[in-house]
């Protein structure tokens, strides 16, 4: 029995693998270094994609089944207000993303480049071709060539098949995980042999759990460094992709922990990988060049990152808020709307720092402010940090700064109606009820059909019976 | 012995797992609607979101078609429970095609800013009895009816069985692996943004199906919500 038993949970494991993972398994450890230097030198001599395994992919039930279910997801965004739509934007993430993409044409794939409404620094491709980039991202980076590796990252995953076979796998892990389970709790073996099998049992089904994050890691692994073939071969600069990871390693929000179960590699790690494999001679912009590579994308994503700006708000990223308003006040410092969304960044973030410090950035203290976020709701986060002296502090610094930017806003356009409207509310909120009450009078004259018309003349009412 | 025992539990399992009837409804009410410092009348219902998904043997898969029907259901079920409750149910079109993309936005921005506060209102339910949560006088951006005083917020989830993942979680019963349907039903105040009333109706996945049971469900998970002051208005559906 004993034998019967063990063979079975070994041959269960061993099922559960993928095929290439179990043919290859043992040459992929060893040879990883040579891998990577040998991928360096394909990036730099031909910069096309190499023949893979999943050009040969084939549909079978399940990934048409998934197809269509991504297909109908695909359409909800759409319908659900997630999709941000600007013709300008459209056509130039079509652009680069085409330019990306080239002749790449596999079956059941249309690409689509989209921007979709969400602070989040983050991308993703769906396995239809639609490529979705998240405002928070396209606000964070800071050229064509960051954007550009992103874009293949996304594609490669496109291209292998990689959402395909990390649910062929998952399949099987999950059937081989119930399969384990059932033998673990009807074990009719005692003993030491049952006991053998029961350990076995239980924590098999853990390691596969494990093996899943581990399949994806190497996934994302394949997109960093085929995406940076791709982007090369369509002429951007390689660095880009390092360059994407650089940007994304601000951690404004002090939210990126580093986590066991994590899916993609470390980004500091894909730095260096990504790094490597770019050839000493290959094409680097000059400094003049990468200015002018920078300031053409701002000017793009003017109208994206204000939308992103709102956004963070919406979603209590206030720092980020006021990272993103400041890079476009930088970019148009006599911009009277630009200087509106970053006073509204400072009026929003309240009695936090604009900048996390050295500690706050601890892992040990970003895993107690996510606690605590999950606890408390903004309002109450922002409570308890009125009380303590630093918060005072900064709540008192980031109402002058907001006053000034608002009242500079006006300066340069006194027909800035949000300007109106965020002094009043920050009046309000700064007990300074007879000029709040001016602000929104002024912004209800200006504004008189603005969708948010009847939230401020409420306002309004409430704060003069208060002042009676 | 050993075997024994563990036969009953699984005899028990099978019958938690074929008792359809199974309802665990929890209901949580502001103050303000209980000292009637609020008074409701009217209620806009916001496009439901629900997710099932089918639970195989080898995994769980999205079910997307299936999920947005079961939203039209749901917001018709709560549709007549408040209608029950002798609330007016404002229309207002929330249809995708009839928004353009500015209120199309503004609606998504807000059901963001209710699902941000949904696990806080699911974890920590009795707190709406101490009025904490609001979603800010931002709810005002959706501009809509002016004569409606909540906004109607449905979100769900559920899962159903494949007949072999049934036979698994029936075989692994000390998995505790089951098929069940979870709603919850957020009341918010149209002008503040206060919730004031909160239920989370649990059950199994016969509701998924039977749009009567679901109806009943819902009803009974707003069955402590106070009937509306005034006499009932004709539904403006």
């Amino acid at each position: 029995m004993l034998p019967i038993s063990l063979v079975l949970v070994f041959s269960l494991l061993l099922a559960s693998l993928p095929v290439n993972a179990r043919a290859t398994l043992a040459v992929q450890v060893a040879n990883r270094p040579a891998n990577t230097a040998q991928q360096a030198k394909t990036v730099d001599q031909d910069g096309a994609s190499t023949q893979t395994d999943n050009e040969k992919f084939v549909f079978g039930k399940v990934d048409e089944e998934l197809l269509s279910e991504i297909k109908l997801l695909d359409e909800r965004f759409e319908k659900e207000g997630a999709v941000y739509h600007d013709p300008g934007l459209d056509t130039y993430l079509t652009r680069v993303g085409t330019a990306v993409a080239a002749d790449k044409k596999p079956e059941n794939v249309e690409w689509k480049f989209r921007a979709l409404r969400d602070p989040v620094p983050n991308a993703f491709a769906l396995p239809n071709g639609s490529i979705y980039i998240n405002t928070g991202l396209l606000a964070l980076l800071e050229d064509e060539n960051q954007l550009a590796a992103v874009v293949a990252h996304e594609i490669t995953h496109v291209t292998q098949r990689h959402t395909y076979l990390r649910n062929r796998s998952l399949r099987k892990k999950t059937l081989a995980i119930n399969i384990l389970n059932t033998i673990g709790t009807w074990n009719p073996v005692t003993g030491p042999a049952g006991l053998a099998i029961d350990l076995i049992a239980t924590i098999s089904p853990l390691m596969l759990a494990i093996s899943i994050f581990g399949y994806t890691k190497d996934q994302e692994r394949e997109a960093d460094l085929e995406g940076l073939k791709f982007a090369t071969a369509a002429g951007f600069a390689p660095d880009g992709m390092p360059n994407s990871f650089k940007v994304m390693q601000r951690d404004l929000e002090g939210e990126q922990l580093n986590s066991l179960y994590s899916d993609h590699p470390k980004l500091q790690e894909r730095v260096t990988y990504t790094s490597s494999c770019i050839a000493a001679d290959a094409r680097r912009l000059s400094n003049d060049e990468a200015k002018h590579a920078k300031d053409d994308y701002l000017a793009v994503m003017e109208a994206v990152d204000r939308h992103d700006v709102e956004l963070a708000i919406n979603a209590g990223r206030f720092r980020s808020a006021v990272f993103v308003s400041q890079k476009l006040v930088d970019m148009r410092p006599e911009s009277s709307e630009n200087i509106f969304y970053l006073a509204e960044s400072y009026r929003m973030l309240g009695p936090r720092n604009a900048q996390l410090t050295e500690k706050q950035l601890t892992s040990g203290e970003k895993k107690k402010a996510a606690k605590t976020r999950n606890k408390r709701t903004v309002e109450e986060i922002e409570a308890e940090l009125l009380k303590t002296p630093a918060g005072q502090e900064a709540w008192k610094a980031n109402s002058e700064k907001a006053e000034q930017l608002f009242l500079r806003a006006l300066e340069l356009n006194r027909f800035n109606t949000g300007a109106h409207r965020g002094l009043g509310m920050l009046y309000e909120k700064l007990e300074r009820k007879p000029e709040a009450a001016s602000e929104y009078a002024k912004y209800l004259e200006l504004a008189p059909n603005a969708i948010d018309t009847e939230r401020v003349r409420r306002r309004l009412t409430v704060l003069r019976e208060s002042m009676k | 012995m050993k075997l024994s025992i563990r036969l009953v539990l699984v005899i028990l399992c099978c019958a938690f797992l074929h008792s359809q009837a199974v309802d665990v409804n929890a209901q949580y009410i502001n103050p303000k609607l209980v000292d009637k410092t609020v008074t409701i009348r009217s209620a806009t219902i916001l496009p439901a979101k629900v997710e099932i998904t089918k639970e195989s043997a080898k995994g769980s898969e999205m079910m997307v078609a299936e999920s947005a029907e079961i939203s039209a259901s749901v917001m018709e079920a709560v549709g007549h429970a408040l209608e029950k409750k002798q609330f007016t149910v404002v229309s207002n079109s929330f249809e995708p095609a009839s928004m353009d993309d500015a209120r199309k936005y503004t609606l998504a921005d807000i059901q963001s800013r209710y699902d941000a506060l949904l696990p806080k209102l699911f974890d920590k339910s009795k707190d709406i009895k101490k009025a904490r949560f609001t979603l800010g006088d931002e709810v005002m951006l959706l501009n809509v009816h002016k004569d409606a005083d909540v906004l109607v917020f449905i979100r769900g989830t559920g899962r159903v069985f494949t007949k072999g993942k049934t036979a698994f979680a029936l075989v692994n019963i000390f998995s505790f692996d089951y098929p069940f349907a979870q709603f919850t039903v957020g009341l918010v105040d149209a002008r503040t943004g206060e919730v004031l009333a909160f239920t989370k109706p649990l059950s199994a996945t016969k509701v998924l199906k039977d749009k009567k049971a679901l109806t009943k469900m819902i009803e009974k998970s707003l069955k402590k919500l106070p009937t509306a002051p005034a006499p009932a208005a004709t539904a403006a559906q």
